[in-house]
This record gives structure tokens, sequence and C-alpha cells, in this order.
């Protein structure tokens, strides 16, 4: 028999219903709410003990998706199951299965010190004062806060709040950790130790099944299995981000840098060359190639045959925007 | 057991919270003993007859003072359960002690659990400087009730409490529960002068609020010695009160929950 996933979306959607402003119902009484979709027909399974990612940009419906999953938000349709339980049954034990680390970094008390913060949710977790206090230690230790933990919360930087969000998502031990975007208001420095702490620490050597919203593509191709994009509520891929990357409708992007080239290159409907400036008697230019077959091969036995020497020729892995345009347009 | 912990955690949170705001934590305190001799002075102006209707008998000084010090429970029962809510809501720990296995029970008695132990003990200084600088005359015997009739009291408006709080967690503003509740029990219930001096039509409407029976009932134990026996039909109009208005308040917070739960409003305000 096959373990229960940690995590199971089925065709899940929420649509969300702005209220009428007094001056709405007033000018247009008979127009019913407007209506947002959060998220449409999303199905994805989390497996126990991998990192996986959900990619998208701000809008997408990754908040409402994790929010879902921690009872803070009920689902329109369809269902989720966290550790086999579902969210919109069983709240409680939910919560205790799972850690959920918000993008607000404020959503503490500020008069109080990180370890009165965290020892004050952890009793919230059902801990014992003296539980509570142990808990807290050791959880200190792991996240390395040292003797910022003891400082007035309002003194801490964003990465030393950001790691006391972690920790309190930590206190009951739960086997999944939900993360939304924890990086975000960290400098590149503060942000690679966050990752390695996640993939290191708390996914390799802990065990923990982990879900991670972001909008950087290189942060979920460096430390998640597999990750879903999203898009308007909408999943548009799922799997591993090279492999999502590599089967993208449309062309290969490649940079080349030419010395010497003494003719044009020829037109050819398998590529597209973007017009380059020659500096110091290097041409840089980029180029749309068609997927397989011999156009690659063909467009550089061209510059070759025109005297043209190849100094480098590299792959553009596209953005995520170009990600996005690309599988919307590819429907 | 482990929900009573968890209130205590939110008591000791609020604790370290007041204290670290040292020096206001210490004003309150002067503030109730100049409050107490503000009205010593306009008691003195405005001395009312003790046969005045509704005096039942009491100085103008010690009717007014117990109308004061019980009235910020009223005040604080309005501002504790709305307004902490609304305040972690706006910081953003509500979003955090949703997420934890505290029910919502939990997490609204516990975050306006301080305010009545501070409430409790300012109502307490209140009367223990009258009855030291200012002469009022408390009876002993009257101490036993009145603890019964200030639980009654605060389970009451605890229920207004929170429905008032179900108003801010779904509506975000515009809660009109404290304001009714609030201006009518200032103006009606007692609290600075007797409902009977008002005309009978307006004062008649002091008997659908809580804070009448409460104070009445609070005046007849301490300030006259009344027997139980007294007082046991103010007690049971609060008691009539807390049935009622505790189960309101919790089922109108559920289903505030709920809804804000559906839109995904929980946390927004």
């Amino acid at each position: 028999m096959s373990p229960t996933p940690a995590i199971q979306a089925e065709r899940l959607g929420k649509i969300y219903v702005k209220r009428r402003s007094l001056r709405e119902m007033a000018l247009r009484p008979f127009r019913g709410p407007e209506r947002v979709t959060g998220l449409s027909d999303v199905s994805l399974q989390v497996e126990t003990g991998e990192i996986f990612g959900l990619l998208g940009p701000n809008g997408a419906g990754k908040t409402t998706l994790l929010k879902i999953l921690a009872c803070l938000v009920l689902p329109t349709e369809g269902r989720a199951r966290v550790d086999g339980i579902d969210v919109a049954r069983d709240d409680r034990a939910v919560k205790r299965a799972i850690g959920f680390a918000s993008a607000d970094e404020r959503s503490f008390y500020w008069r109080l010190t990180g370890r009165e913060n965290l020892i004050f949710f952890g009793r919230l977790y059902g801990l014992d004062p003296a539980a509570a206090a142990r808990r807290v230690a050791d959880l200190i230790d792991a996240i390395d806060l040292g003797d910022a933990a003891d400082q007035q919360f309002m003194s801490l930087s964003s990465g030393m709040r950001q790691r006391l969000a972690i920790a309190r998502a930590l206190l009951h031990a739960p086997r999944l950790l939900c993360l939304d975007e924890p990086t975000r208001s960290l400098d590149p420095i503060a942000a690679k130790h966050l990752r390695r702490f996640i993939a290191t620490t708390l996914n390799r050597e802990r065990g923990m099944t982990i879900l991670l919203a972001t909008h950087n593509l290189q942060e979920a191709e460096e430390i998640c299995g597999r990750v879903a994009i999203l898009h308007h509520g909408r999943v548009l891929r799922q799997g591993r981000v090279g492999e999502i990357t590599a089967g993208l409708p449309g062309r290969d992007q490649y940079v080349l840098s030419i010395r010497g080239l003494q003719a044009p290159l020829p037109r050819d409907g398998r590529w597209e060359i973007a017009d380059g400036i020659p500096e110091d008697g290097v041409l840089r230019v980029g180029a749309a190639v068609e997927r397989g077959g011999e156009a690659l091969s063909d467009l550089l036995r061209a510059i070759l045959e025109r005297r043209g020497t190849i100094l480098s020729c590299n792959r553009r892995e596209p953005g995520l925007q170009e990600i996005f345009d690309r599988l919307e347009e590819a429907g | 057991m482990k929900s009573v912990r968890m209130l205590l955690a939110f008591v000791r949170r609020d604790f370290q919270i007041e204290v670290s705001y040292r020096t206001s934590f210490v004003l309150q305190f002067f503030g109730i003993f100049f409050t107490v001799l503000l009205w010593y002075f306009i008691s003195g102006v405005l001395s009312a007859p003790k046969g005045t209707p509704g005096l039942e008998g009491l100085d103008y000084f010690s009717y007014v003072l117990l109308g004061v010090a019980l009235s910020h429970y009223l005040t604080m029962a309005m501002m504790a359960f709305a307004g902490k809510i609304r305040n972690e809501q706006v910081t953003g720990t509500l979003e955090a002690m949703l997420v934890t296995p505290a029910s919502i029970g939990t997490i609204v008695l516990g975050s306006s659990l301080w305010d009545f132990l501070l409430t409790s003990i300012k109502v307490v200084v209140y009367l223990a400087v009258g009855w030291l600088f200012f002469g009022v005359a408390l009876k002993v015997s009257g101490f036993l009730p009145s603890l019964l009739i200030l639980a009654l009291t605060i389970l009451a408006f605890s229920g207004i409490g929170i429905l008032s709080a179900a108003f801010i967690l779904y509506l975000k503003r515009g809660d009109p529960i404290t304001y009714l509740v609030a201006s009518g029990s200032a103006l009606m219930g007692g609290v600075f002068f007797p409902p009977e001096a008002m005309p009978r039509w307006l004062g008649r409407w002091s008997s659908f609020l809580p804070i009448t029976y409460a104070l009445r009932a609070l005046r007849r134990a301490l300030l006259r010695g009344s027997r139980m026996a007294d007082l046991l039909p103010d007690i049971e109009a609060l008691a009539l009160f807390v049935v009622l208005l505790l189960p309101l308040g919790v089922l109108a917070f559920r289903f505030a929950v709920r809804k804000a739960r559906q839109e995904g409003s929980l946390v927004q305000y």
C-alpha cells in the first residue's frame, strides 16, 4: 500500500466575493457582487519527504492554496487533505500536522522578546510552560538565533524575524511545513542561508515535507524537487523545473558570441536572429532556434561557413514571466 | 486543563506587554485617585438629598463611585473583545494564532482575560480609595454577594463584547453594538444618576440593560449591606442576561468566523 501523500488537492477552487460599497449598492442595486477567482481546478499531490514549490507571480493563488491547507480559508469547491485529513472537516487535526509560516514578518508581539513570543505560541500548541521553554531553547539553537532571541522583537532584523517565523511554525514538531515566500524580504546572503537551512536541516536531516511558495525561479530550481506553476489561480504545469523549462512550447533561446563573420547569416524559417552590435570585433546576438532536429547545428555550420569564429553559444534559460507567457500561449 | 493553560499564557503575554510600558502601567493607578477626587468635589456641589428617588438612601458620592467603577467593566468588555481582535488582525498575530490548534473561543476569551483582571484590580482600587480617603462606608457582609454579582456582570458584558467582536471580524468596522450599548448604559443604566431621575418613558429603557441590575445589586450589597434575598431579583435578571447574551455572542462569533473563512477575510481589516 502506498503511503498517504503529505498533501492532496483535488479540483480545488476558491472564489472570493468582493463586498460592495454602499455607493455601489445605491448606484447599481440589482448588480450582483463581483467574484474573483483565487484558485481554479487545482489538483496536486505532495509526497512525504519532498520539497515542493508553488511557483507563480503575485496574485497567482499561492497564498490562497497555503491558507486553505492551514485552515484559514475554506475552499469553494474541491477537496484538500493534509496527511489524509480533510481540511474542511477536522481543522484542529490538520493544524497539529502542519506548520505554517506566513510572508507577514510583523506577526509577532513587538514589545516581547523573540523567546517570549515563541513560548506564548508554544503554549497555544498545547505545550506546558516547561516543555514550551525547552522546545523554544532547542529551536533557538537550531535556527541560530543566538542572543537575538532575548531582544525585543521590534529590534530584530528582517532575517531574524523570518527565522523566528519559521521557528514558530516548528514549535509543535509538525511533519509538514508550509512556507509563504520566506526569502521575500531577505538580502541575498540571508536568503541563501535560509534556503540551505530549509533544504539541509529541515528536509534532509529532519525529513520534513516542505511546501514552499515562491516567485523566484532560481530558488525553486535550487531547493525544490518538484514545482507546480500557478498563474491566475490555475496550475499551468507540474514537475521538475528543468523538465518544465525543457518542455516549454516554442523555440529555444541562445546567446552567441561570434568573431570575424564575413557575410550576413542566411534567412531560415527554423531560426530567428536578433540584430546585434559588434563590440571590439565580437558580435553578441540572441537567436531563437527551433527545438529538435538539426536547426542549431545548421545555424552553427552557417556561421563557420561565413568564416565566423564561435566564441560561445549558451542556452538562455527562460525567466518566470517568459515561462508563464509561453505556457499561457500554448493554452 | 489545556485550555486553562492556554488562557494563562494569554494573561502572561498581556502582563508582559503591559509592564513593558512601565510608566503608563503605574500612572493608570494614580489616575484612579484623581478620578475619585474629581467625583468627590463634583458630588459636593451636586449633593442630592438622600431621599432622591433611585438613590436608595445613599449619598451621591458613594452612588457615583460605584457607578464609575463598574462602568469600567462595561467599557472594557466593549473595547477588549472587539479591540483586541481588531488589533490582532492589524498586526497579523490573529492569523498566527488561528493556525494553532487553540480554539477560537480560547483565543477570544484569552485575548481579553488580562483586561478583565486589570479592570477588576482597578475596581478594587476605586473602592479602596473611596473607603480609605473619602469615607465611603463599605459593608463587609456585601463582599461575598458582590463577587457573585461581579461574575455575572462580567459574563453578561462578555456576551455583548463577543457580539461586538463578531461584528468587527465580519464587518471590520462599523460595530453598532458598542455604540448602542455603551451610550445607552452611560445614559440610562444608573452610572451617574438614577434612571428614576429621567422622564419615565426614557427611564424604562434601563430595564433592558444589564448594567442597571449590576449596579443596583452591587450598591445594595456593598453600600447598604442588603441580604441575599433582597438582591435575588437583580441577580436573577443578570443571570437571564448571561443565559441570553453569552450564547448569542458565541454563536454570532462562530458565524462570523465561518463567513470570514469562506470569504477569505479572516485576517483582513
